[in-house]
């Protein structure tokens, strides 16, 4: 009885953070995009325009659905749930602290601790991809189809390299649990950043090509798809794919802060107590999420052959080399 | 005819990371940089002498508007904005506007009103905000449209410097 009552508690308060982070991400990108474009931003609903998402999401629901004539009824429907439910579930195997006593029950800062944590965030974070391919499918637009296609192609190109590039830190790590590898670099001279500083490049360039986001943004791409996949969606199903894709990029910036940053360790504080360590959780995540911004408002957009180049001629042979050596470099020091 | 010859890309040039990182680094400090939104409705912008606002009838000090409703600014508006019914009074300028409409919606704030004007009765104020929901409000009679001649002095001196050069 008390296990699930906690584990409730710990499912409500991370869902909760997540569509919060969500929200708030949507209202950082409007206001670091108009800081870096010396405007204000959005600051007329609530203090500082916190309230602005929350403005945003009453809009969406009281706007009018839409569905395009042709379209496929049913998949038009399910595909924005479809990308967003992935990008929900895979923030369950999150680790973001370690241990925690609180009113006399023992805990750990995670919803599930799977073995297989990496494997089960690729797997169904992957599956985000197939609600972009079917809502640009089931539109019955050109513009739509061709965002869902392209969509794919760079999902197909990118999702390699990224999958190499954390095979690399599996094998540093020697394990494929996510609390693992975050203990595994308490120490901060131990983070994967310095011991895989290569994988951790190839894997933050992936990342923006695994959540759609600028300057590989192309399944929207607005001067040449009008919408890319969301051509035709409006109303809260257009919302579901803003919040499915808000979702992606934090649960990605989580992963990568698990996989390069250490996690929640606090550099020169061992044994920190678990609030700092929460606190140092969020604090590289957001500087993930401010990543994922400040590229978007400083990129041009690449051109589609451009993105394929990139994709399979320069990060697939770099994350095979990367592998290469770490292998090899792991089998001579006999670790 | 000219052919260019495209310059070969160094090795930099062609990694493109230095120059990404260029350009996060111009983005970064212009984050920082002032904002140069104006907060329109808190913050209008300034307005001059030679603003040419929405046009507005001058009242005199004791009360009567200047406009001896003789016909001239209805006849210069390029865009029929202006409807006059004049009237008699015992008054020693001997008649007065009985109706003066001004349809803002037609205005096109040309001015010419203003200079056809024989009187000084009628000045281009710098009066720019026009919203309501309805058409018909936005036909301005002689209520909305007297303003004391304090709060016009500014452009009617300019006019009259104007009128001096001639
Ligand atoms: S400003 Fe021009 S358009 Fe407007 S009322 Fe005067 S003459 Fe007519
Ligand atoms: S021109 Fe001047 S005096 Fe004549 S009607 Fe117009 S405002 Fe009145």
């Amino acid at each position: 009885m008390n296990t699930i009552l906690v584990w409730l508690i710990k499912v409500l308060i991370i869902y909760g953070g997540l569509l919060g982070t969500a929200a708030l991400m949507t209202l950082a990108e409007r206001k670091v995009s108009a800081w870096i474009q010396h405007r204000k931003g959005p600051n007329r609903v609530g203090p500082c325009g916190i309230l602005q998402p929350l403005a945003d999401g009453v809009k969406l629901f009281f706007k009018e659905e839409v569905l395009p004539a042709g379209a496929n009824r049913l998949l038009f429907r399910f595909a924005p749930a479809l990308t967003a439910l992935p990008a929900m579930m895979t923030v369950a195997v999150i680790p973001f602290g370690g241990e925690l006593e609180l009113f006399g029950i023992t805990t750990k800062l995670s919803i599930a601790d799977l073995d297989i944590g990496v494997l089960y965030i690729l797997a169904v974070g992957g599956l985000g991809i197939y609600g972009i391919i079917l809502g640009g499918w089931a539109s019955n637009s050109k513009y739509s189809l061709l965002g869902g296609l392209r969509a794919s192609a760079q999902m197909v190109s990118y999702e390699l390299s990224m999958i190499l590039a954390i095979v690399a830190v599996i094998a540093v790590t020697g394990s494929l649990d996510l609390r693992e590898i975050a203990q595994a670099q308490a120490a901060f001279t131990d983070w994967n950043i310095w011991r895989q500083p290569l994988a951790c490049g190839l894997f933050v360039v992936t990342m923006f090509a695994e959540t759609n986001r600028h300057p590989f943004d192309f399944a929207e791409c607005e001067p040449e798809l009008v919408g890319g996949f969301h051509t035709e969606y409006s109303s809260m199903k257009f919302g579901l794919y803003f919040l499915g894709e808000y979702s992606a990029m934090v649960v990605m910036a989580c992963l990568a802060t698990t996989l390069f940053l250490g996690g929640w360790s606090v550099p020169f504080v061992p044994e920190a107590h678990w609030l700092l360590g929460l606190a140092a959780f969020m604090a590289k995540t957001a500087c993930f999420l401010f990543l994922y911004i400040w590229v978007r408002w400083t990129l041009p957009r690449l051109r589609f052959d451009q993105l394929m180049g990139l994709g399979w001629k320069v990060m697939l042979p770099l994350a095979l080399l990367n592998l290469f050596i770490t292998g090899a470099l792991l089998s001579l020091t006999g670790a | 005819m000219a052919l260019v010859k495209r310059k070969e890309l160094s090795l930099a040039e062609k990694l493109y990371l230095p120059e990404i990182a260029r350009g996060l680094s111009i983005t970064l400090t212009k984050m920082f940089g002032k904002s140069i939104t104006r907060q329109y409705p808190e913050e209008p912008l300034p307005t001059t002498a030679v603003t040419r606002g929405q046009p507005r009838l001058v009242e005199r000090q004791d009360g009567h508007l200047a406009c001896v409703s003789c016909g001239l600014c209805e006849a210069a508006c390029p865009a029929y904005a202006i409807t006059i019914d004049g009237q008699e009074t015992d008054r020693p300028i001997e008649r007065e506007p009985e109706r003066f409409e001004i349809d803002m919606l037609r205005c096109i704030l040309c001015g010419f009103c203003e200079e056809a004007c024989p009187k000084d009765a009628i000045f281009m104020s710098s009066e720019l905000e026009l919203a309501d929901y309805d058409r018909a409000s936005l036909v301005y009679g002689l209520d909305q449209l007297r303003r004391q001649r304090p709060a016009l002095q500014r452009r009617i001196d300019y006019i009259h410097g104007i009128n001096e050069r001639w």
